[in-house]
């Protein structure tokens, strides 16, 4: 009887009856703690596009680095965006974010440091299609077995490669598999600029030397390598890479030398109009052919059009080797271009 | 007759399939079919830097992530030769057995599930809420905490989390109790659960059951004896006892609960000062480590190449208990009900034990085999 | 009328059933907890079924493994008209972390059955999940039970 008179009263009352029609959870439920780690948020103005942010996250889908269209005004921004089903909430991102304000922030700003920031890999790994014989002694030597053929294509598999640099060893054809450095393109080309600026420079001092070369014969010269060594450590401060970046332009640099003896110029004036961009003209007032060094683009149009020899015209190699003193030099060989001149001139003639 | 059970199946909260040998209603035979959660997680970790596989790492089991991070970060500490500093042992101390309360909780509260006791079950998983404050206020994240780093931790604690964390486990301390008095005294419950299920220490030995499982039988093996940390600044012994049933793992969960509680006190009251995080560099080698997962002994075989993890193998505590489960707890159980409650109560977790894929070169066909395939 | 009253039960009374098709058990743990005192799902009237059969919404956990990609199917079959689909977590959605090279997944789960929402995170917090069902499932169950019977009506 008990029982049913405190049921009665338990039941009966106001409050039950209004938590039994309206029953909601606190509101406590849904606060976050202040350390809790949302999805990042994305300042669009700070970033520096260097997409270390998408280097480091662990899921492949969950950032992508976009670049908005370029106005008049001014240039596209270039930002990070989070793809929401994708991201784990990890604040990875966030923590290798290296620009300062930061770009994104997630949670609670994490303890930064250099040494804790990562750096996927300073190579990358990729078979260049037209020097590659397909001899698939990389793919033998792959402990990973990222390198496959693929519709008779070598490739290599980024996701896969561990950048051990084995295949890079027993590749037969020099060039064909390549560990270019991804991170600091920009620098990269502003070094090789530099390289070759300088060497072509060089060489074009030599014009004398030039002039009576044979045209069999080949002149050879050489350059140390510590001329240039300073100031190719201020653009990329890693001794390593800006060797290894020397070493691969100067290997593959060829350069077109043109000389020009106006003493022998009879200013027919011929060159002007075949030159395709323009770079020679004839200056009527002091009554000489003038060309533009900056402009010329080394066609050997000129050289062929003369009659009368004023324009010779060389190819320069250069390799990066060590001399017999233990330092390193920038050799170079100079050879006359092999172009028949009297036969061009002959067709040029009867044309 | 055979009854299958799964791989969606109201007793399970995981795809399983359970095929149970029946004689009139007593389950005589049980085998198990594995492979329904394989997402090869091991090869997706192989080439990636291990700043990165550490958050993968995670994901192999999200109810003891945060085990499986620390494992991770000491097989590559210990190859690097690199003293992790105190404070940031103490506080991994700290978070790995808030995690383990919390995964004992939930083990139990299935348990219960599957014993079809909704009180319990909601009593128990209220308490774990608190259990789950504690850790989302102090890493940030409820489940996979993102809170390891090679190294050390992510972020330092202060006081007021100490603070909070001590007030939340005051109350999980005052109830506790009751609710432990609610199973263990229960008529329904303790009855129906003592004696079903039984697991002898020797079968116990022949299945390689861990963790508390292998303790309720009579295995005193703790990975938390041999850790550094536990060694040497903390009051620490193996729980264990030997009845080796139902109520026996039950009640070994239960009783390491407040054990745990009793180390989070005192990795809080001697917390030292000082870094909580030194940089790491990572040379090429080879190394394995094994720690204390709430579920048992977790192992990481891993070979690295530079910054970049080469192979990583991973030994999880699920596939021997399963197992063992399988081969000698769902023998001669009264109903098929209690083959289900059984089977809860080995506190199986598929996500950890599905890595390993067998794949036929005849037939180019995927099998995904028990244990004693193995070996 | 009968529609109207129809209405207000499919709003007011959901029964969901959790398939976990491969995930790290991570978002399953989230959806019990959503079932314990602090969140009380069922104060919202909502219902966890196990079976199938008895569900009307299908929370879908995990990315989808090699075994699910035939039984997914089967299972989506088995839940009686009106029926929603709600993707809890990445990884029905992206595949998540899994989705990359040497990752035995078939994510998105939308291209073996139509998924009607999405809850992100990973996994995502309880009040999370609930408010999601709460926002989507009342509103999705009633228009796809006028949807089922206009077809109904231009059949007969």
């Amino acid at each position: 009887m008990s029982s049913i008179i405190w049921y009665v009263y338990e039941f009966a009352r106001k409050a039950w009856v209004k938590a039994f029609a309206d029953a909601k959870s606190q509101h406590e439920i849904v606060e976050k703690p202040a350390r809790f780690r949302d999805f990042p948020h994305v300042i669009k103005e700070n970033c520096i596009g260097c997409g270390s942010c998408t280097a480091s996250c662990p899921s492949p889908t969950a950032i992508k680095l976009i670049r908005d269209k370029t106005t008049k005004e001014k240039e596209g921004l270039t930002y990070p965006v989070i793809n929401k089903s994708g991201c784990i909430r990890c604040g990875f991102c966030a923590e290798v974010c290296p620009s300062d304000p930061k770009t994104l922030e997630c949670g609670e700003n994490h303890y930064i440091e250099t040494e804790f920031t990562i750096i996927p890999s300073k190579r990358r790994f990729i078979v260049d299609d037209y020097l590659c014989i397909k001899c698939k002694a990389c793919m033998k030597e792959c402990k990973v077995d990222a390198i496959s053929d693929i519709n008779g294509h070598i490739v290599v598999d980024p996701l896969k490669c561990i950048a051990c640099g084995d295949c890079l060893k027993v590749c037969k054809v020099k060039g064909a598999m390549k560990g270019i450095f991804i991170d600091n393109l920009e620098d990269q080309k502003k070094l090789i600029n530099l390289i070759v600026s300088s060497l072509e420079e060089y060489i074009e001092n030599q014009q004398d030397k030039l002039e009576i070369l044979p045209r069999e014969s080949l002149l050879q010269l050489s350059l140390p390598l510590s001329m240039f060594w300073d100031e190719a450590l201020k653009i990329i401060p890693d001794a390593e890479i800006a060797h290894e970046i020397i070493g691969n332009a100067v290997d593959r640099l060829k350069i077109r030398v043109i000389t020009w003896n106006s003493d022998k110029c009879t200013k027919c004036q011929m060159c002007v109009n075949e030159c395709p961009i323009g770079a020679i003209s004839f200056d009527e007032e002091k009554d000489t052919i003038v060309r533009d060094k900056d402009k010329c683009c080394r066609c050997s149009i000129c050289y062929q059009t003369c009659p009368f020899a004023v324009i010779k015209y060389f190819h320069a190699k250069f390799v990066l080797d060590v001399d017999d003193d233990g330092n390193e030099e920038i050799f170079i060989t100079v050879k006359p271009s092999q172009i028949d001149h009297d036969f061009i001139g002959s067709e040029h003639h009867e044309g | 007759m055979i009854v299958p059970i799964g791989p969606v199946h109201p007793g399970l909260k995981e795809p399983l399939r359970l095929k149970l040998q029946l004689e009139g209603e007593k389950v005589v035979k049980a085998e198990i079919d594995y492979g329904y959660v394989h997402r090869g997680i091991e090869k997706i970790m192989e080439g990636k830097t291990w700043q990165k596989c550490i958050y993968l790492a995670e994901r192999v089991c999200g109810i003891c992530s945060y085990e499986h991070t620390q494992t991770f970060a000491e097989v590559l500490e210990h190859m690097a030769g690199v003293d992790v500093p105190p404070r940031a042992q103490f506080l991994r101390v700290l978070t790995n057995e808030l995690d383990r309360i919390q995964s004992h909780y939930i083990a139990n509260s299935t348990f219960f599930k599957a014993m079809d006791h909704e009180m319990l079950f909601m009593k128990v998983l209220e308490l774990r809420e608190y259990i789950m404050d504690s850790i989302e206020l102090l890493t940030g994240n409820r489940v996979n905490m993102g809170w390891n780093v090679v190294g050390g931790v992510r972020m330092d604690a202060n006081e007021e989390h100490f603070d909070k964390i001590l007030e939340n486990l005051k109350v999980v301390e005052e109830n506790h109790d009751r609710v432990v008095e609610l199973f263990s005294e229960g008529p329904v419950l303790a009855l129906r659960s003592k004696g079903v299920g039984y697991m002898s220490k020797e079968e116990a030995l022949k299945g390689r059951a861990v963790g508390p499982i292998g303790r309720a039988s009579g295995l005193k093996h703790d990975c938390r004896e041999f850790h550094p940390t536990y060694k040497d600044y903390f009051d620490f012994k193996p729980i264990w006892r030997k009845e080796g049933d139902n109520y026996a793992r039950t009640m070994n969960r239960f009783d390491e609960i407040p054990q745990s509680i009793d180390l989070i006190k005192q990795a809080i009251n001697n917390m030292p000062e000082g870094e909580f995080r030194t940089p790491v560099e990572i040379k090429t080698g080879y190394n394995e480590c094994r720690n204390e997962a709430p579920r048992g002994e977790v192992k990481y075989m891993c070979e690295t190449n530079g910054n970049l993890i080469k192979h990583i193998s991973i030994r999880t505590p699920s596939i021997p208990n399963i197992d063992s489960c399988a081969k000698y707890m769902l023998v001669d159980v009264p109903t098929v009900a209690d083959a289900i409650a059984t089977y809860t109560s080995c506190d199986p977790c598929i996500a950890c034990a599905e890595r390993v894929q067998l794949t036929d070169t005849v037939t180019n066909k995927t099998v995904i085999k028990d244990l004693d395939s193995f070996y | 009328m009968l529609d109207r009253l129809k209405d207000i039960v499919r709003k007011t009374s959901i029964n969901v059933c959790i398939v976990n098709c491969g995930g790290c058990n991570g978002c399953d743990i989230e959806l019990v907890a959503c079932l314990s005192p602090r969140y009380d799902l069922e104060q919202y009237g909502i219902y966890l079924q196990n079976n199938p059969r008895d569900a009307d919404v299908l929370l879908l956990t995990g990315a989808v493994t090699e075994q699910w990609e035939d039984k997914l199917h089967r299972i989506y079959t088995k839940v009686p008209e009106p029926k929603v689909v709600l993707a809890v977590g990445n990884c029905p959605q992206s595949g998540d972390v899994f989705a990359q090279e040497g990752g035995r997944v078939s994510a998105p789960a939308s291209n073996f059955i139509p998924v009607d929402a999405e809850v992100c995170g990973c996994p995502p917090r309880p009040d999370e999940i609930i408010s999601a069902v709460l926002a989507v499932v009342p509103k999705a169950m009633v228009a796809k039970g006028h949807e089922n019977k206009k077809i109904k009506d231009n059949d007969s």
